[in-house]
């Protein structure tokens, strides 16, 4: 059978491994031992973990498969970035096996057609997407409505982008850079920071970059942090009083608990579906570890929206192409069916009251 | 079982670096004789129950091939001056080797491919590849090439087994099943990290399996890429990953 979509992505912790084999292992049994689920874990061949349903508030559903590239949760560093693509490649060719229209790819697979799409094997009818640009949109709304949420005048407002080059970043960097008083840059790649910045700055923003934050000098009101900072006390110091942090790397490791206090932390870049989504077996808890129902993260998220609009296409490739306008494009197709952002939360819960999905359905 | 105790290491031959870690290279070996001895075994007893000629000829010509398989391993075990023993009755070798007769009796030819070939085989061939990579010289040499060797023997067992499989997909999916749950199961004790069922009376003393990080090995590496072979064997039958993987996560630990 054909399926509308597939999603391809891998645990984040070993905890999160661990409860999607305790699942699969039913209730009757032990779960495996840590020591045990740590040797035999990282052998798993990529393969479809579960089934997804996802319902339009339409009335119409797709179909699909989530996919485990089974990406050690300890070894999603750069040294281990060969063998991973090679993970993450054995996962698309499990995806188009199965026969997938459309591919999402989330968390560090996206990195695959990030760079180079010749990585991904022979296609065929099935088209990837990065899921990135309904990543931006998330994020890009949550910050507008966490600075709503604080009576926060963005214009006056000085903006850091941590991992500002990448393809989320430089997202982001377009959509919010009309929006604030001044923008700040942060990556690694200097010359890559140049050139965004003078694209910005020709739209007549103020920006300034910095490979180093430890040199940064300004304080900003608002923080998106898109690539996962190694600690959070790097932005200590740089941070203007109660500034709003959208923690929107892979992992989340971003907490008010984390020296952050007087800051509003919340995750970003997630979405939630009004027309809900069904797992079989039934790991859905697993997978998404929100406080909300059916949330998920944008990326993954992308692929679903453009199957259930019936555009099977590679909305998101390539790096550094995603603009407002696609961003407000698949804003659109998704609000459509009835996806949003989610309600703002971090680590510690909640940051808002949330009306309950059949509430807001009623709405 | 003892060690011998005179290995030959008088020159800075290959065998050198095998000398110091002689009884676990003899645990290895007796593994590997014993499983090749069961498989001949296998085949013989599968000879019995072909309906044609020629697969009678496949089947005793398989078992030829395994003795052959066992003998060479014995003849690497004399050149390090070990004595490699072997024990079909040893406890795990024994339960597998009835699971297999019981499929005999029922005169069940495709169950009796789908333990050797695919299940027996699958961690064969990815232990013998794991043990190749790390064996100094002609050691590593031979448990390459018989890895190699098995490999591609299975091409015609599969073309069978997945004969046999589009004739009715889920009785056969449920026969791998039943069959997974004891084979499968005897061999995830048996590669378990702890030998919790006691001895396996071939080791001759303590458990190998703690000894092996001492030659380059991990009994974790050998059952993560026999589970990774099986799996993999699995697919190319046509049964479904997301299916496979469930059994995968049912397995003993």
């Amino acid at each position: 059978m054909a399926l509308d979509f597939a999603l391809i992505a891998h645990q984040e912790s070993w905890r999160a491994a661990a409860d999607v084999l305790a699942v699969l292992r039913g209730p009757g049994r032990a779960p495996i031992p840590d020591a045990d689920l740590k040797e035999i874990f990282p052998w798993f061949p990529p393969r479809a973990v579960c089934h997804i349903e996802h319902r339009s508030v339409l009335g119409h559903s797709v179909h699909g498969i989530y996919i485990d590239s089974f990406i050690p949760p300890d070894r999603l560093g750069f040294a281990h970035r060969s063998e991973n693509i090679e993970r993450v490649r054995a996962a698309a060719a499990c995806a188009i096996k199965a026969g997938a229209r459309i591919v999402s790819l989330g968390g560090f697979s996206s990195i695959l057609i990030e760079g180079d799409s010749d990585l991904l094997p022979e296609k065929g009818e099935t088209v990837f997407t990065t899921g990135n640009t309904l990543t931006v949109a998330f994020v890009v709304q949550g910050v507008k409505k966490a600075c709503g949420l604080q009576g926060r005048d963005m214009s006056e407002a000085t903006l850091l982008i941590v991992g500002a080059t990448g393809d989320v970043g430089t997202g982001c960097a377009r959509c919010l850079a009309p929006l604030v008083n001044r923008v700040v840059l942060n990556a690694r790649n200097i010359d890559r920071l140049r050139s965004l910045a003078e694209e910005l700055s020709a739209g007549g923003t103020a920006v300034d970059i910095a490979t180093d934050l430890q040199q940064l000098s300004v304080q900003a009101d608002i923080v998106i942090c898109v690539a996962s900072l190694e600690s959070p006390s790097l932005l200590l110091g740089r941070l203007g009083p109660n500034a709003i942090i959208c923690d929107a790397g892979y992992p989340k490791n971003l907490s008010p608990d984390d020296g952050l206090e007087g800051c509003t932390v919340f995750f970003g870049g997630l979405g939630q579906s009004l027309g809900g989504m069904s797992f079989e077996p039934d790991v859905h808890r697993v997978l998404h570890r929100h406080p909300f129902p059916n949330v998920g993260q944008g990326c993954v998220m992308e692929g679903m929206v453009l199957a259930l609009e019936r555009r099977f296409e590679p909305f998101s490739q390539g790096r550094g192409f995603i603009t407002p306008e696609r961003v407000q494009e698949i804003e659109s197709i998704a609000a459509r069916h009835g996806i949003h952002l989610a309600p703002l939360y971090n680590g510690q819960g909640p940051l808002e009251e949330v009306p309950s999905q059949r509430e807001e359905l009623a709405g | 079982m003892e060690v011998v105790t005179s290995p030959k290491c008088s020159t800075a031959s290959d065998a050198d670096a095998a000398c110091s870690t002689a009884s676990i290279w003899q645990d290895v070996l007796a593994q590997a004789v014993t499983g090749e001895l069961v498989a001949v075994l296998n085949y013989t007893s599968l000879a019995g129950i072909c309906q044609g000629p020629n697969e009678v000829a496949d089947a005793l010509e398989h078992a030829e091939s395994e003795r052959g398989h066992a003998s060479a391993f014995t003849a690497e075990g004399k050149k390090l001056g070990i004595e490699v023993p072997n024990n079909v009755n040893a406890k795990y070798w024994k339960r597998l080797r009835s699971a297999f007769l019981r499929q005999i009796e029922g005169r069940d030819f495709v169950a009796c491919l789908i333990i050797q070939e695919v299940m027996l085989e699958s961690f064969a061939v990815a232990s013998y590849k794991r043990v190749g990579q790390v064996a100094p010289g002609s050691l590593g040499t031979t448990f390459a090439a018989i890895a190699a060797e098995e490999e591609d023997h299975i091409d015609h067992a599969m073309s069978i087994l997945r004969a046999a499989r589009a004739v009715n997909v889920q009785r056969f999916d449920d026969k791998v099943h039943e069959l997974h749950v004891e084979v499968m199961g005897i061999l995830g004790q048996m590669f378990a990290r702890e030998d919790g069922d006691g001895h396996c009376e071939l080791c001759h003393a303590a458990c190998v399996k703690q000894s092996l990080p001492v030659v380059g090995l991990a009994s974790s590496e050998l059952r993560g890429a026999s589970l990774q072979h099986y799996l993999r064997t699995l697919d190319l039958l046509g049964l479904p990953g997301e299916m496979t993987l469930v059994w995968a996560t049912q397995l003993p630990v």
